[in-house]
């Protein structure tokens, strides 16, 4: 069977094929609420029938044929889960090294693979009083700290790729110094890749500075750094990512989230 | 250091010289709430995000008032909504001081507006805490020891906050996180089944209930079915909370409505949309639509049963038709 590409398809859907796509099967991934819901319900679907998922709300290993969940907390996440008790149970193993990936989102990344969910504005002179106070850390922080790789899922625009973020909620490599993590007390080794509406990226092994890794359909190396608001790291071997094929839009439209509750048919550009 | 709520020795002076015979706690919400919910108090809110919120005890905690109330919490959505909304109309009838919390926004169903109002209004005073931290620091509150080592989320801005502390380990020397127990003076949690001791069967994730309810002073239980006690000790590793734990039962059908209660009934969209707009429109300085939604839902009734009653029946069907949560297996027999 020859794979047929999709010719019309949104750039979340493509985030979340990328998302779905960088998971292997027979891993164990802590599930962040939103785009990482769905793109681990499309690999569990498509080629990861094996990748557990850990719900914060406290299901472990689940099947998601019974829908998209509207909450890691939800009805719909516990459908022959192989565990299920609650929070505590569920950042403990994780936090022992039970979970292979963290998935988290965030408002704003830094060049390091920090995140920010918390606040915008100064910090600490107005966090009583923020410009605009976001929903807080949930468990991304944990998740970026505690699973041994995070996978972290943005939508690429300027201001979300940030020199300094307005406030570190997750962990990434913080500084970038040699052995920040460990020396700071974390356990987990930090984020593996960054999927975005525009481009795969990771980290430098050296300076632990953001890399290209590849552009997606219609995007450029140029088109990619002008999105990002510091400079990335462009090594020679940046290819173009596999566009999506028709099943895996189906799947996203017609099976994932045909309401489009999480895989908005437009973004805010 | 300070303690909100009690502090670890005020918790376990207070649970020492508390009456933990087997006896009937079942009493209406009224009565519960005016005997167990005070001026000041922690509280530590059950449920997560949208999911078996204690709506039922906390629209009975707005239509009395409270004030100067902490919140105590990883992550909620409509119970927390619901008392800011009253907040957002009448200060000077209910108030939320203090948040201890990880997370507050609707998930699928969007970011939370009220939070936002609340704190770029500078009307509360948070402390951001992880998910991880914030039920560790309730478990602590369990198991009756001050504080709890914990691997993350050191190097975060939230460690800078709040009042962790990173220590090197004694025994490892290496740094790690310390968090200070969590003793809220109440827990408002509802459950899918409880008997009129208080002993409760939570059907699905758990979440942090268990761990809130040992760690308060007081436990109000709402549920959705009353069961006999026979029926209940019959699975006595199903009993997620101990009936000593709990100090009020009261049974309401659909009390975590319209949020999701596993294996009872789904989300109801439509209502959570119609009050998050509501919620919406006051942030952006309309507060008609919110003030029209609390006087026909909550201050125009008697009790969240007539709130029930205003809810098109075909809605609740739809409700418990979609919801795919593993069913109850335990008979429900009426008392």
């Amino acid at each position: 069977m020859t794979k047929k590409y999709a010719s019309d398809y949104t750039a979340q859907e493509m985030i979340v094929v990328a998302g779905a796509r960088t998971l292997e099967d027979n891993k164990v991934v802590f599930a962040g609420t939103g785009l990482p819901m769905v793109a681990i319900t499309l690999a569990q679907l498509t080629h990861g029938p094996g990748i557990v998922p850990v719900f914060e709300g406290g299901a472990v290993g689940p099947k998601l044929s019974r829908g998209l969940p509207l909450s890691v907390g939800g009805s719909r996440t516990t459908y022959r889960a192989n565990y299920l008790l609650g929070l505590n149970a569920a950042f403990e193993l994780t936090q022992r090294g039970f979970c292979d990936y963290g998935f988290i989102g965030g408002a704003q990344i830094d060049p390091y693979g920090n995140l920010n969910s918390t606040m915008m504005g100064d910090f600490p002179e107005n966090y009583q009083n923020p410009k605009v106070r976001l929903p807080g850390s949930g468990g991304a922080s944990d998740m970026a700290c505690s699973c041994e790789r995070t996978i972290i899922i943005m939508v690429h625009e300027p201001r979300r790729f940030v020199e300094k973020l307005d406030y570190l909620t997750s962990p990434g490599y913080l500084d970038g110094s040699p052995n920040a993590r460990e020396k700071a007390g974390i356990v987990g080794q930090g984020p593996y890749r960054v999927i975005t509406t525009k481009a795969i990226l990771g980290f430098d092994d050296e300076t632990k500075r953001m890399k290209l890794i590849a552009t997606l359909p219609g995007e450029t190396v140029e088109s990619v750094q002008k999105a990002t608001g510091f400079e990335l790291i462009i090594p020679d071997d940046v290819y173009e990512f596999e566009p999506p094929t028709e099943e895996e839009i189906r799947l996203i439209r017609e099976v994932i989230d045909p309401q489009g509750y999480f895989v908005a048919k437009k973004i805010k550009e | 250091m300070y303690w909100t709520g009690l502090s670890p020795d005020e918790a376990r002076k207070h649970l020492a010289n508390k009456d933990k015979s087997k006896r009937d706690k079942r009493m209406s919400l009224k009565e519960a709430v005016q005997k167990y919910v005070k001026d000041g108090d922690n509280i530590g809110v059950g449920g997560f995000v949208d999911c078996r919120q204690p709506m039922a005890i906390i629209h009975e905690i707005i239509r009395q008032g409270r004030k100067d109330l902490t919140l105590t919490f990883p992550s909620e959505g409509l119970s927390v909504e619901y008392l800011a909304g009253a907040m957002a109309l009448d200060e000077n009838h209910l108030n939320i001081k203090r948040l201890e919390l990880a997370y507050w926004a609707h998930e699928a169903f969007g970011i939370s507006p009220l939070f936002r109002y609340l704190a770029e209004n500078g009307k509360i005073e948070i402390e951001d805490w992880s998910n991880a931290n914030m039920s560790a620091r309730l478990k602590a509150g369990a198991m009756g020891i001050p504080f709890i080592p914990y691997r993350s989320p050191m190097g975060s801005d939230l460690v800078k906050t709040n009042r962790s502390k990173v220590i090197d380990c004694p025994f490892t020397g290496k740094p790690v996180l310390l968090l200070p127990a969590a003793h809220p003076n109440v827990a408002i949690i509802h459950v899918q089944e409880a008997d009129m001791y208080g002993n409760c069967r939570i059907q699905g994730p758990t979440f942090v209930c268990p761990e809130t309810s040992m760690a308060s002073a007081y436990t109000i239980v709402t549920c959705d079915r009353l069961i006999e006690h026979e029926e209940m000790t019959r699975y006595p590793n199903r009993i997620s909370i101990p009936y000593f734990s709990v100090d009020a039962v009261v049974e309401v059908p659909f009390g975590a409505y319209p949020g999701n209660t596993h294996g009872i009934h789904y989300f109801d969209e439509k209502h959570i949309v119609e009050f998050r707009t509501a919620c919406d429109k006051l942030r952006k300085g309309d507060s008609g639509p919110l003030k029209e939604y609390y006087d026909n839902y909550i201050y125009g009734v008697e009790d969240f049963g007539e709130f029930i009653s205003k809810i098109p029946y075909k809605q609740l069907q739809h409700i418990q038709k979609i919801e795919s949560g593993i069913r109850l297996e335990a008979g429900y027999t009426a008392l």
